[in-house]
């Protein structure tokens, strides 16, 4: 599994696939001030993208890829930054 | 030019003039909707073809008239002639562009310029009564490559490979996970990313009712890459990506740069070959292969007869064979022949559709009222007729809008309705095709051309005041003529009716003029509906060059001085153990005879009746497909010549009839 829980953090690992979306969901819905792990990522599968950039948690790493760090994260905290007291829940 | 270029080219050509009918029966029938619908349907897929290429511009505009084309549905009192020229300015445009396309594989350089022009003015008729005095809102489609150039601008800067830049806008099917498909994972492939967006299709649902495998996202990336190495990386989902080559956008879009595409632009087309492609009716495509298979059987029943020949069949039998064998050949060559030639039809509507709009942009020009129509668009003729016949219509249809009409107040006074009638009939005449186009305008007043005449010189003066008024109206198509006082955008361009008349000769046709003044003109076309092409040898004799059928030739030779026999004040030679009779062609012609060169001569040996004669002729100058025109009119009766025909040179070719000059 290339999502676990430690602790009040969602941590994504590796190369996350479509099936890692789902308990991301989860999780982040059962409890919405989580905060996700990316240090460890080398991709993100577009599911798992999409549910971050939904839900806007706050992000934590730059990823182990060059996409992940140039293109991903940045999407992520752009999105997050301005909404992140708003989150719905 | 690949395949899908050339297919696009194709389509396009039919959709362009699709939208163009459409829109203009709009004009006529605004209420009907079928019109719109189809105007709609075709910009719409045009847009779409225009998408899989790099045809940014062409993009811009087709969707800026497919979004006024979807808000006049909503709101067909808004149909009116200003929508509908602009509409067809965007159609026209597109047409433009598409020849260019054809013939370079990229948009003209001025394209970008002109594809924001025809949005913007789309666009502003769209807005229209909503904000009549608002500002000029961002495009909803070059919106978003604005917004991702400026956006981008500053990274791609800093990229080494900054002289070409290609726009992504990638929206994945909301099942695209089921099929596999994991839309950031292609676009990480893309080379050379400069700059990546990310948003929501539809706004995010509450976060309890978020699916997360239903793809709610679009991507819009900028990559410094090619086009072509973009578009191979979505290939597989080319109906959710449209992709842009905004190299040459910089500076519409108001961002600094400095980058110039047109080095590579010019590559390509040097590159770009042009291509003949006929679009053909499949039953066709059938009956030729029908044909092919029954040719497959005939061959089949020689090798049968081969096999007879081994001595067991008796000599009748054999012979009876090999002729019920060639009769059945025969026919089917000779079905072969007209089924090949009937691929090459065409109907005229192909050609005449481009009319309506051409005759109305040239009355619109003039301010003149016009009611065009037209009859015998089925009417078919070979391919090279009917394309060699658009260009002189258009002249013709032209000169009817510009000359033939007479003001508005000078018709009304003569009784007749305010609209000049320029009818355009296509229709055949036992195996010709015969095409006029008339009008019900002031016609030809013989006097105005008798003094034109003279003063032009094109005849002598007192020739020109014996003329009937019927051969001098025929002066309009001499070169050197035309009477229109005011030489406007649409005539007098240097064109006159005498390339009319060249055109119409070059396809073996003849052009009259019919004409009573006060009650309008007609222009006849009269052609043959197939060109058909002879082949034939050159020879020359002396400094001339001549023009032998070469179905009558039976072989060439070389001949040696020494093996010339003179018989009794003739002359013969001995070809494979017979004796042949040799003439010379300057002795025929009755021209001054070059004496024989290197110790020999150049002999055409030819069936003349029975008897193979050699004709002895100073040199073989090639074999050539012509067109060839019967002699006409005074050298009708020349003996011995079958026909002319016109060389690249503009030299006058005649064609001999040897039999006939030995006869």
């Amino acid at each position: 599994m290339s999502v676990r829980l430690a602790g009040d953090a969602i941590v994504l690992e590796g190369p996350c696939r479509v099936e890692d979306a789902e308990p991301l969901l989860r999780w982040l819905q059962e409890k919405p001030g989580r905060v996700v792990d990316l240090t460890d990522a080398e991709h993100l599968h577009t599911a798992v993208f999409q549910v971050l950039l939904a839900l806007r948690p706050t992000i934590r790493g730059e990823g182990k890829d060059t996409f992940v760090r140039d293109w991903m994260v940045p999407l992520l905290s752009a999105a997050q930054a301005p909404g992140a007291a708003r989150t719905e829940g | 030019m690949d395949d899908l270029l050339q297919h696009f080219v194709v389509e396009a050509r039919e959709l362009v003039q699709q939208a163009s009918d459409d829109l203009l029966n709009m004009e006529r029938e605004p209420s009907v909707a079928a019109h719109l619908d189809g105007a709609f349907r075709a910009v719409h897929t045009l847009k779409g073809s225009v998408g899989l290429f790099d045809f940014a511009p062409m993009g811009l505009a087709l969707h800026a008239a497919e979004d006024l084309l979807g808000a006049l549905k909503g709101a067909p009192a808004r149909i009116d002639a200003d929508v509908i020229d602009l509409l067809l300015d965007c159609v026209g445009q597109t047409e433009r562009w598409v020849s260019a396309i054809e013939q370079t594989g990229v948009l003209p350089p001025d394209a970008a310029d002109e594809g924001y022009r025809l949005a913007r003015a789309l666009r502003s008729q769209l807005e229209g009564e909503a904000a009549p005095d608002g500002p000029a809102i961002a495009d909803a489609d070059g919106g978003w490559i604005e917004d991702l150039l400026a956006a981008g601008s500053r990274r791609a800067e800093r990229t080494p490979n900054s002289l070409t830049l290609t726009a992504i806008r990638y929206t994945p099917r909301a099942d695209c996970f089921f099929a596999g498909d994991d839309p950031l994972a292609l676009l990480r492939s893309v080379p050379d990313l400069v700059h990546v967006r990310a948003s929501h299709q539809a706004p995010w649902p509450p976060a309890a009712e978020i699916d997360p495998f239903a793809c709610n996202l679009r991507l819009e990336a900028l990559s410094s890459a090619g086009y072509e190495a973009v578009k191979a990386v979505f290939r597989f989902v080319p109906d959710q990506v449209v992709i842009y080559d905004v190299t040459g956008y910089e500076a519409a879009a108001g961002v600094e740069a400095g980058r110039d595409g047109s080095a590579t632009r010019e590559r390509r087309s040097a590159t770009a070959g042009t291509s003949r492609t006929l679009r053909v009716d499949a039953a066709r495509i059938d009956r030729l292969a029908d044909l092919v298979g029954e040719m497959v059987i005939a061959k089949n029943g020689l090798a049968h007869i081969a096999a007879m020949g081994d001595g067991s069949a008796a000599r009748e039998d054999l012979v009876r064979s090999v002729a019920a064998c060639q009769a059945t050949i025969d026919r089917l060559v000779a079905d072969m022949h007209r089924a090949v030639m009937d691929v090459r039809m065409m109907p005229m509507r192909e050609i005449f559709r481009r009319f309506p709009r051409a005759v109305r942009e040239s009355a619109g020009q003039l301010g003149t009222l016009v009611e065009f129509s037209m009859e015998g668009e089925d009417v078919e003729a070979d391919k090279s007729v009917t394309e060699g016949l658009a260009e002189p219509l258009l002249h013709v249809l032209r000169n009817a809008v510009a000359h033939g009409a007479e003001p508005e107040e000078v018709r009304l006074a003569a009784g007749k309705p305010s609209e000049v009638r320029i009818i355009l009939r296509a229709r055949r005449e036992g195996d010709r095709l015969v095409v006029e186009v008339s009008d019900d305008g002031r016609g030809i007043d013989p006097e105005r051309v008798r003094r034109a005449a003279r003063e032009r010189g094109l005849a002598p003066a007192d020739r020109i005041t014996l003329m009937s008024d019927a051969e001098v109206t025929d002066l309009i198509f001499a070169p050197g003529f035309s009477t229109a006082s005011d030489v406007t955008d649409l005539s007098g361009r240097g064109v006159g009716m005498d390339a009319v008349r060249s055109a119409i000769e070059r396809l073996g046709g003849q052009v009259a003029v019919q004409s009573r003044p006060g009650h309008g003109t007609t222009i006849r076309f009269s052609l043959p509906l197939t060109v058909v092409m002879t082949k034939v040898m050159t020879v020359r004799v002396g400094s001339e060059t001549y023009g032998i059928p070469i179905e009558g030739v039976l072989e060439t030779a070389y001949l040696p001085t020494s093996h010339i026999i003179p018989i009794q004040g003739a002359e013969a030679f001995v070809l494979r153990d017979r004796t042949v009779p040799l003439v010379r062609l300057a002795d025929l012609l009755r021209i001054p005879r070059a004496r024989d060169r290197e110790g020999g001569t150049k002999v055409l040996v030819m069936w003349v009746g029975d008897e193979r004669v050699g004709i002895a002729v100073d040199g073989f100058a090639g074999r050539i497909d012509i067109l060839m025109r019967p002699m006409a009119g005074l050298l009708a009766s020349l003996p011995g010549v079958i026909g002319t025909t016109l060389m690249g040179d503009g030299s006058v070719l005649m064609i001999l009839d040897i039999p006939e000059l030995i006869g």
